[in-house]
């Protein structure tokens, strides 16, 4: 059985195995000791609520409980941009128009800005390959938002995402080749490491300052911006699926999309509801719809997802879902439909 | 003998004639009888006023040949942005310096500007028959130069003067291409047709961007482009680098034509000129050729002849035919520089 769960500090060589799986493009997940020792470390304070709630990192694991492996990763920030400055491009519209000539000209532009500052971030998400399949990414994803809504007062207005953007089939980005390059005379993947190791000062000293027209970039940047890395497309809609949307702010480096949501309006907050669990071994009917099962515990927080049923606040869960989520008779779970129940787009 | 003078009212047939003959490239030039007859009136009226500090006095030169035909026509703007701030792109340079990662290089960055608003503008140069022209060229644009020697209190300390940027056999100018059209959405000739070639205009303010335009996000061609002229620039550029004026950080915003500008004391003009009193006389031919313009406000005059300078330099030696043409009697004050 799958269960994604707090991190603990016995995790970490199961997190280095899983990061010398990632390879290059995901900048928070080296594998590297150092670095990811102390984040598990800063993690387990998190949960243990031993550091002030905008300092918190919520790192969770996804653990194959029959192999006893870990298999997945994924994270939420708690505010981006304190300690350091987090920067965006947004993109705004000037106008300039003259009717003594008739003419008027829509531009878009590019503003660096902090604008982000204070948000939540959904960050880290890694599965292993051996374990794309069914509904693994949507329960490692999304698990935490069933962490939100359980503790909704542990976090700021907005919850963002960023997303990778576009590269060309040799792993180089039109936009940053069109842009950055002139700025910092470095290849893309060396100016990403360099902010992942929390070296961003070159960015205030060597980003352009003034609003930029996207009209002077190449077609080929122009088109790219906010779009999704095409391995990331699928990530991008389970986020949306949540309430999750584009505004506009996009990747300095590569221009991908960062998606955004205020906390209140995402669907776990809306839909997700506590049901007390019943032992039941009933074995799960194809006919229902998946659902996914969360404890009300900060410090043990679980996340399972199992075919059930909830009916008027409460819910059958078999024994092996109750050892995973580690609970018991009458105990409360948080309960949401994997799914949502019309996909907008479908 | 080639003479330059205040344009004047008898001149306007003439000066319909000779703006005829201009190529489209040309738009600082007056063109319909309606605009020659107004520059003509207003130079007039700038030459009899008598400003004690310059304002928005535009003074029109022709050029007669020794026909007496019309042979060109040039002017200056007391102040260039006399009727609206005159926009320029400076184009600045913005270290990077990133101490951590050992980066140090420099960004160039276009700033739209009025900073040239407060010059002298050196304007509307235009000859008849520019291939085969020889030192009345350089005549012809001077002779501005030495009025403003002559009457120093009507100019600016700094002048400029704009030049006409590359453009291909079509009119398509790679700098525009890049950076104008995105906001006028039209063709180079087009644009400067509807404008008239002004940079003073207040659709300027309107359509071009007000944020830096950094170079290196343009296309190599119109970055090639920046501070090129025009082959029918060249020789305005050519005589007026050589009395002194040097292309800086200014270029043209529709174009990328350089700006080019100068301090009046870098000008030979000003400061290689020296003030004589004419003599009748005939210097012989090892003479040197001098620009010579009367040192009064009124019928101003320059004619280009060989000028007999003396050790003391107080006395010009010039032919008669020279004396006639300048409208100067013996003793009067005349302002000589080499050619």
């Amino acid at each position: 059985m799958l269960v994604v769960r707090a991190i603990r500090e016995h995790d970490l060589e199961g997190l280095l195995a899983l990061a010398m799986q990632v390879g290059p493009g995901m900048t928070t997940l080296k594998p590297d000791r150092k670095t990811l020792g102390r984040r598990v470390e800063i993690a387990c304070a998190s949960f243990a609520g031993q550091i002030a709630p905008e300092q918190r990192d919520y790192v969770f694991v996804m653990e194959d409980t029959d192999a006893n492996r870990l298999v997945g990763v994924c994270a939420i920030k708690a505010a981006v941009g304190l300690d350091e400055p987090f920067y965006n491009y947004r993109i705004g519209t000037l106008v300039h128009s003259s009717s003594e000539l008739g003419v008027f000209s829509r531009m878009e532009t590019l503003y660096l800005s902090n604008d982000l500052t204070g948000c939540a971030e959904l960050c880290s998400l890694f599965l292993h390959p051996d374990y794309r399949s069914g509904s693994n990414g949507r329960l490692l994803s999304k698990s935490r938002f069933l962490f939100i809504a359980q503790f909704p007062h542990l976090f700021p207005e907005k919850l963002i995402a960023e997303m990778r953007g576009f590269q060309r089939a040799d792993g180089s980005s039109p936009f940053w080749d069109s842009l950055g390059r002139h700025f910092f005379r470095m290849d893309f993947s060396r100016a990403d490491d360099l902010t992942s190791l929390g070296q961003k000062s070159f960015i205030a000293e060597l980003m352009p300052r003034h609003p930029l027209y996207v009209a002077y970039l190449p077609a080929e940047a122009q088109e790219v911006i906010g779009l999704t890395h095409v391995d990331t497309a699928p990530a991008r809609r389970l986020l949306e699926q949540e309430g999750m949307h584009y505004e506009g702010y996009v990747d300095i480096f590569d221009a991908g999309p960062v998606l955004q949501a205020r906390v209140i309006e995402l669907r776990a907050l809306r839909d997700s509801e506590l049901a007390a669990v019943d032992a039941d071994d009933v074995p799960e009917s194809a006919d229902d719809e998946p659902f996914l099962l969360s404890t009300t515990s900060m410090a043990d927080f679980r996340v399972a997802a199992a075919r059930v049923r909830p009916e008027e606040g409460r819910i059958g869960l078999s024994e092996a879902c109750r050892r995973g989520l580690a609970v018991g008779q009458g105990d409360v779970v948080r309960t949401m439909a994997l799914n949502p129940k019309k996909v907008s787009h479908a | 003998m080639f003479l330059v003078r205040p344009a004047d009212t008898p001149d306007i047939p003439a000066l319909e004639t000779l703006a005829a003959t201009a190529t489209p490239g040309v738009h600082t030039l007056a063109r319909t009888r309606k605009s020659i007859e107004k520059a003509v009136e207003r130079s007039n009226a700038s030459f009899a006023s008598r400003p004690r500090t310059p304002s928005d006095e535009t003074y029109q030169f022709v050029l007669e040949a020794p026909d007496g035909s019309l042979a060109g026509t040039a002017s200056v703007l007391a102040t260039a942005g006399a009727a609206g701030n005159f926009f320029a792109f400076r184009n600045d340079v913005l270290n990077q310096v990133s101490r951590d990662l050992d980066i140090s290089h420099s960004v160039h960055a276009l700033t739209l500007c009025s900073d040239l608003s407060s010059h002298s503008q050196l304007s509307g140069f235009y000859l008849r028959n520019r291939s085969g022209a020889g030192a009345e060229a350089a005549l012809l644009s001077r002779a501005r130069l030495l009025f403003a020697a002559a009457a120093p209190q009507r100019f600016a300390d700094k002048f400029f003067a704009s030049m006409s940027g590359v453009t291909d056999a079509g009119g398509r100018s790679p700098f525009w291409e890049a950076l104008g059209r995105k906001f006028f959405r039209m063709d180079f000739l087009e644009a400067e047709r509807i404008i008239e070639g002004a940079r003073n205009r207040t659709l300027i303010v309107e359509l071009m961007p007000h944020y830096p335009v950094y170079v290196p996000l343009l296309p190599q061609e119109a970055q090639a482009a920046m501070g090129q002229v025009h082959a029918d620039s060249e020789l305005p550029f050519r005589i007026l680098t050589e009395e002194g004026f040097a292309p800086d950080e200014y270029i043209d915003i529709f174009d990328g034509a350089p700006v080019l500008r100068a301090h009046k004391h870098a000008l030979r003009s000003f400061s290689a000129s020296v003030a004589c009193s004419a003599t009748a006389g005939e210097p012989h031919a090892q003479t040197a050729l001098c620009l010579v313009a009367t040192l009064r406000e009124e019928r101003f005059r320059v004619a280009l002849c060989r000028c007999g300078l003396h050790e003391s330099s107080e006395r010009a030696a010039l032919p008669s035919e020279a004396m006639r043409r300048l409208d100067t009697a013996e003793g009067d004050s005349v302002l000589c520089v080499t050619l």
